[in-house]
């Protein structure tokens, strides 16, 4: 059944449980950001341009993410699995959206 | 203690509590106070439940159907997301409301007041975790003080009518996360508060401090919600002046007006704070007459901002109530006080903007409808006070 407000059964059925509703929040890359930083206890992150270009992408992961942050001298750069990876960029995991690589210089 | 007398001193606690936690979170106190002083927080609303059960019935139901819908529902929109909460989460992992000082993500208007983030972040304390479903829980606990007070006022049908009121012009913005429903209802009962305590001439609540404390309660919390809480907050003081003034009364009135002015004081504090950090509002800035002066002398750009505004469904609605119930009843003292403050907010709003930095037409479509509430709350709550006076009468 559609709420017009978005109430789901899913997340009533439990709303104090630590992941309720994040499928309903955010998008299945910007949880898998999540999944990938906190899976290699990432302090710190910084995101490929194809993620800058899209500003739900840009906006939902910095704040889905929060208090891991995203610093724009991180070496560790997030990537989309549609994006190119540069050659000085070694890849540490790959999932379902999206890549977290390496890379040696700053600047992405 | 009266049935009104306990609702008053319910009224007086939670936004006493609410502005406590705001306060202890800005000096650093430590977890545990902050969780105290919420559990205090939530024993007075259950104080209010069940200490005379049968009283206020509808408000109780109200919330807590309204409760059971917040807690089944994410928070995916921009504002409440990217503003409200992420502040919130950050208030809460970083226990103090001036981690934005480092300005990360000046996106998300680090320099907005915080007061509703503030209470978020200690629920989340209070829970142990952040999750995307219940901080914005205390948002909707937010509109009790105001809404229980009311039943002073309101009672039986009245008050029905009220929560009727409060649903249509209000609607889902009380349990999503957003604030500018909360900026409604609040710069409604502080334009009542305002009107009874000294705009109107005689009446019994004059007399009782508990109204000027409340109020001072009232009038912190609308500037600390939002920033058009400010603007509200200084229409409420200039207009009631002016009155006060042109009916050569103001002596009688004006220490009243100033210790109630004191309630600036925090949010000038928070503003003080940003400017030294350099935390910028990207719409109050030196652009605004580079921005204002092209659209000036367009006439198009009135006709946008009065069909967005004037022409808003719930506007109009409100409007023609209040209206038909001034006709009904003529009550100039009232009438003259709401209309003076409408108008003037009107009056900013077109101002406003007419100098935002963004597209005219994204931003009235983006915000219009939600800053038009304050507006559509006053009248139809004015038009139903009015209505009870004119019933009473009779």
């Amino acid at each position: 059944m559609y709420f017009k407000s978005g109430f789901k059964y899913e997340i009533i059925k439990n709303p104090f449980n630590k992941n309720a509703g994040i499928s309903y929040a955010v998008s299945g890359e910007v949880i898998e950001t999540n999944k990938i930083l906190k899976k290699q206890k990432v302090i710190n992150f910084n995101l490929s341009e194809g993620f800058k270009n899209n500003d739900y992408l840009y906006q939902r992961t910095i704040e889905y993410n929060y208090p891991i942050r995203m610093n724009e001298t991180s070496k560790l750069v997030l990537f989309l699995n549609t994006e190119e990876i540069a050659n000085d960029c070694k890849i540490i995991e790959t999932g379902k959206y999206l890549k977290l690589t390496q890379c040696r210089y700053d600047k992405r | 203690m009266t049935k009104d007398s306990f609702h008053e001193k319910i009224t007086l606690a939670l936004s006493f509590l609410i502005l406590n936690n705001y306060l202890f979170l800005s000096l650093n106190f430590f977890q545990l106070i902050i969780k105290i002083n919420f559990i205090i927080f939530l024993i007075v609303i259950f104080a209010f439940y069940f200490k005379n059960f049968s009283e206020n019935p509808f408000l109780k139901i109200f919330f807590l159907f309204i409760i059971f819908i917040s807690l089944g529902t994410a928070t995916s929109e921009w504002d409440p997301r990217s503003i409200w909460l992420f502040h919130a989460k950050r208030i809460f992992y970083d226990q103090s409301i001036f981690s934005v000082s480092d300005n990360y993500g000046e996106l998300w208007h680090n320099a907005y007041p915080s007061l509703a983030p503030a209470l978020a972040s200690s629920l989340a304390t209070l829970v142990g975790y952040w999750n995307e479903v219940f901080p914005k829980l205390s948002f909707l606990l937010m509109f009790l003080p105001p809404l229980i007070l009311t039943y002073v006022f309101l009672k039986n049908t009245q008050y029905l009518i009220f929560l009727s009121i409060v649903f249509f012009t209000i609607g889902k913005h009380l349990f999503t996360g957003w604030t500018d429903g909360l900026v409604a209802v609040y710069f409604c009962l502080s334009t009542f508060l305002m009107y009874l305590l000294i705009v109107s001439e005689n009446n019994f609540f004059k007399k009782k401090i508990i109204f000027y404390l409340i109020a001072f309660c009232f009038f912190i919390t609308l500037t600390l919600i939002k920033n058009e809480g400010i603007a509200l907050l200084l229409i409420l003081f200039v207009v009631t002046f002016l009155i006060k003034l042109y009916q050569g009364d103001l002596k009688n009135n004006i220490i009243k007006l100033i210790y109630l002015s004191f309630s600036f004081i925090p949010i000038i504090l928070w503003k003080l704070f940003c400017y030294s950090k350099g935390i910028g509002n990207e719409h109050i800035n030196s652009n605004i007459l580079l921005n204002i002066l092209p659209r000036l002398y367009e006439i198009e750009n009135y006709k946008l901002i009065s069909y967005f505004l004037l022409l808003n469904e719930k506007f109009i609605y409100s409007l023609v109530f209040f209206l038909v119930a001034f006709w009904i009843k003529w009550n100039m003292e009232l009438f003259r006080f709401i209309s003076f403050v409408a108008l003037s907010y009107i009056f900013i709003l077109f101002f406003i903007f007419l100098s935002t930095p963004y597209d005219l037409h994204w931003q009235l479509d983006s915000t219009a409808v939600r800053v038009v509430k304050s507006l559509s709350f006053l009248f139809a709550f004015f038009g139903l006070y009015n209505l009870r006076n004119w019933r009473i009468e009779n």
